[in-house]
Parts: structure tokens; sequence; C-alpha cells
């Protein structure tokens, strides 16, 4: 009788899995437990296995940046690259090296003392193209996805700045009705 | 993410979207086996195959910050894709595997989701999620937790 029940909510297993903690000691003692346990597991993590885990991080992040970009002073795309950077390699220059750049350009970039050119871009796409290949997917198109993201919120923000003197030099001459 | 018809074998894209307050009306428990309007100051997610807003799954859960984890508070599919019979797969998956995306987000390589589910069904989800059993707990962290997101994340 006890097995029949046990194969039936085994067949069940996804139908209603109540996993609330029932008390605060209850909540307490697992915390405790469990933190043990995974910090002997995070002690055996390969470096391997934490870079990954990085790049798909920041792979999230990028993913919800262009689905909710966010209006303000940060710039995404400077920090997701130094990020990326800095997750794969011990000293930047290597990567400079590595998409044939000078390391000084890539200081700037991340820095944002200079805006990426179209080649960067591309060198940086194919690059995570290689990087990404054995951690998860990777589309492509992402980098310049929130490079133009940052355009956009960039623009749409600052409109108070630019708008006065751009507006000087802007007019409708043609009259169109409603 | 996709869940499969199990009786084609076709799949079918889903997304995953926060559960909206005038959602609660309609998930009581003859279909969703809770009466999900105890969760309402909880963060939740419904899942829904695109283009429909027919809600196959549920899963509630907690940010625990402090400890780098996400723990699972409620699951569920809904009562026509259970057991043996269900008429898609994969809901569960995608579910476990959502909440597992937010912990990756939130803790990179330190993410953790934890589950406590009733003995008699926790091999299920040893078995199946390749979850690590630590007292009564169930938990997947990296490595793991990058191998499932892996195999449920897909277009």
């Amino acid at each position: 009788m006890t097995n029949k029940k046990n194969i039936t909510m085994a067949e069940n297993a996804e139908y209603g899995v109540d996993s609330r903690y029932k008390s605060d000691k209850e909540r307490e003692s697992d915390a405790t437990v469990l933190m043990e346990a995974r910090l002997i597991r995070m002690k055996n993590l390969s470096k391997d296995q934490i870079i990954r885990a990085k790049l798909l991080q920041l792979k999230l992040k990028m993913e919800e940046y262009l689905k909710n970009p966010v209006y303000d002073n940060r710039n995404y795309f400077s920090e997701f690259l130094e990020s990326y950077v800095d997750t794969i390699y011990s000293k930047r220059s290597v990567f400079a090296k590595d998409i044939d750049i000078a390391p000084v350009s890539l200081s700037q970039v991340i820095n944002n003392h200079r805006e990426p050119n179209e080649d960067f871009i591309r060198r940086l796409m194919i690059h995570s193209e290689m990087a990404f290949k054995n951690v998860c997917e990777f589309h492509e198109k992402t980098w310049y996805q929130v490079y133009f993201q940052e355009k956009i919120c960039d623009t749409m923000s600052s409109q108070e700045k630019w708008r006065p003197e751009i507006e000087k030099h802007v007019r409708l001459s043609e009259s169109i009705k409603k | 993410m996709t869940i499969v018809d199990t009786s084609t074998g076709k799949k079918y894209p889903v997304e995953i979207l926060p559960v909206e307050s005038e959602d609660f009306n309609s998930l009581g428990k003859v279909r969703y086996f809770f009466d999900w309007r105890i969760e309402r100051n909880q963060e939740v997610y419904k899942l829904q195959m695109t283009g429909s807003s027919d809600i196959l799954g549920l899963v509630s859960m907690e940010r625990i910050p402090n400890e780098w984890r996400i723990h699972i508070r409620l699951l569920s599919v809904s009562k026509e894709n259970k057991g043996n019979g269900k008429k898609y797969d994969k809901i569960a998956g995608n579910l476990i595997t959502h909440v597992a995306k937010i912990a990756v987000l939130q803790f990179g390589e330190l993410a953790c989701v934890s589950l406590k589910p009733k003995s008699e069904i926790a091999q299920h989800y040893i078995d199946k999620y390749n979850m690590n059993v630590t007292g009564m707990a169930l938990s997947i962290e990296v490595p793991e937790i990058l191998d499932l997101i892996n195999l449920y994340d897909h277009d």
C-alpha cells in the first residue's frame, strides 16, 4: 500500500510541491547545514567552472539590460566589457593583444574616454563567439544591441542638454494637414 | 525555452512572467493544487505558451541574498500536466530553470537554488535536475546549475 502510494506521489512529483519553511527554527537549521555543505563544494570549484558561471551571469545581465533598459548616467557597454575582459583574463593587455588593438585603446573604451569603433565591436563579437562557445548560447548581436540601446537611452534621457541647440537647425517648411 | 507536447513530440515556445494581481483569482486548488492567493505577497511566476494566456505552471520563490540563495516555496504544474498522462512535458523544468537564471544573474558563481520537497518525491528532483542532498533540503549550485540552464534555456 505504502509502495503504491509512493509510486503515485513520484508520478505527481511536479504537481503541488510545498517547500515552504514551517518555522524560523527549521529555516535557520536548514540555512546552517546548507551553507556548511555549500562552502565545502565552493572550495572545490575549478577556475574554469567559476569563469563559466561569471560569463553566464554577464550574459544574463546583458539580456536583462536589453529587456529593461536603464536611463541613467552609467555606461553599461563599458561596464559589461570590463566584466567580460576581467573574467577571462588576468591582464587586460593580453585581451588587447588577442583582438589586435593597442592596450591604451582598450583602456580608453573601458574608462569611457573614447567610443568603441566599428572594428572594435566586430572583433569583440568574434571573440565572444569563441569565449562563449563552450559556456552557453550567446547571440552574436548582443554587444551591438547593448551599444545601441545605450545610445538610445543616453540620447533620450539627455534631451534637455542637446535639444535647444539642435532645434535651432530644424524646421518643417512643408505643412502637413491633419 | 520550450515545452513538449507528449502526444506529438512537437515543441512550443513558452514565456515565464511575473503573476499579476488579477491572475490570482483564477489560480485555485482545483487546477493548480494550491490556492495561490496565499502567495499574493511573494515573488510568483507563471509559465504560458507564447501567445497564450493559459497558465500551465507556477512557482513562488524567496530571495535570500545573505546566503546567495533562492528558495523555492511552492511549485506546481496545472492538473492536466501531472503524472504519466500529462499533456505537456518540461513545465516544471522550465520553472526551476527560470529561478536558477535569477539566482545566477544575482549571485554569479555563488548562486544556489534550494527546495524542500516531501521525502517521497525528493528522488525525482535528485534524478531529473541533478540536485544535491543536504540534510533534508535539496539544492543546485555551480556547476550543476549551469548545466540545468543550458539544458532548458534555448530559443
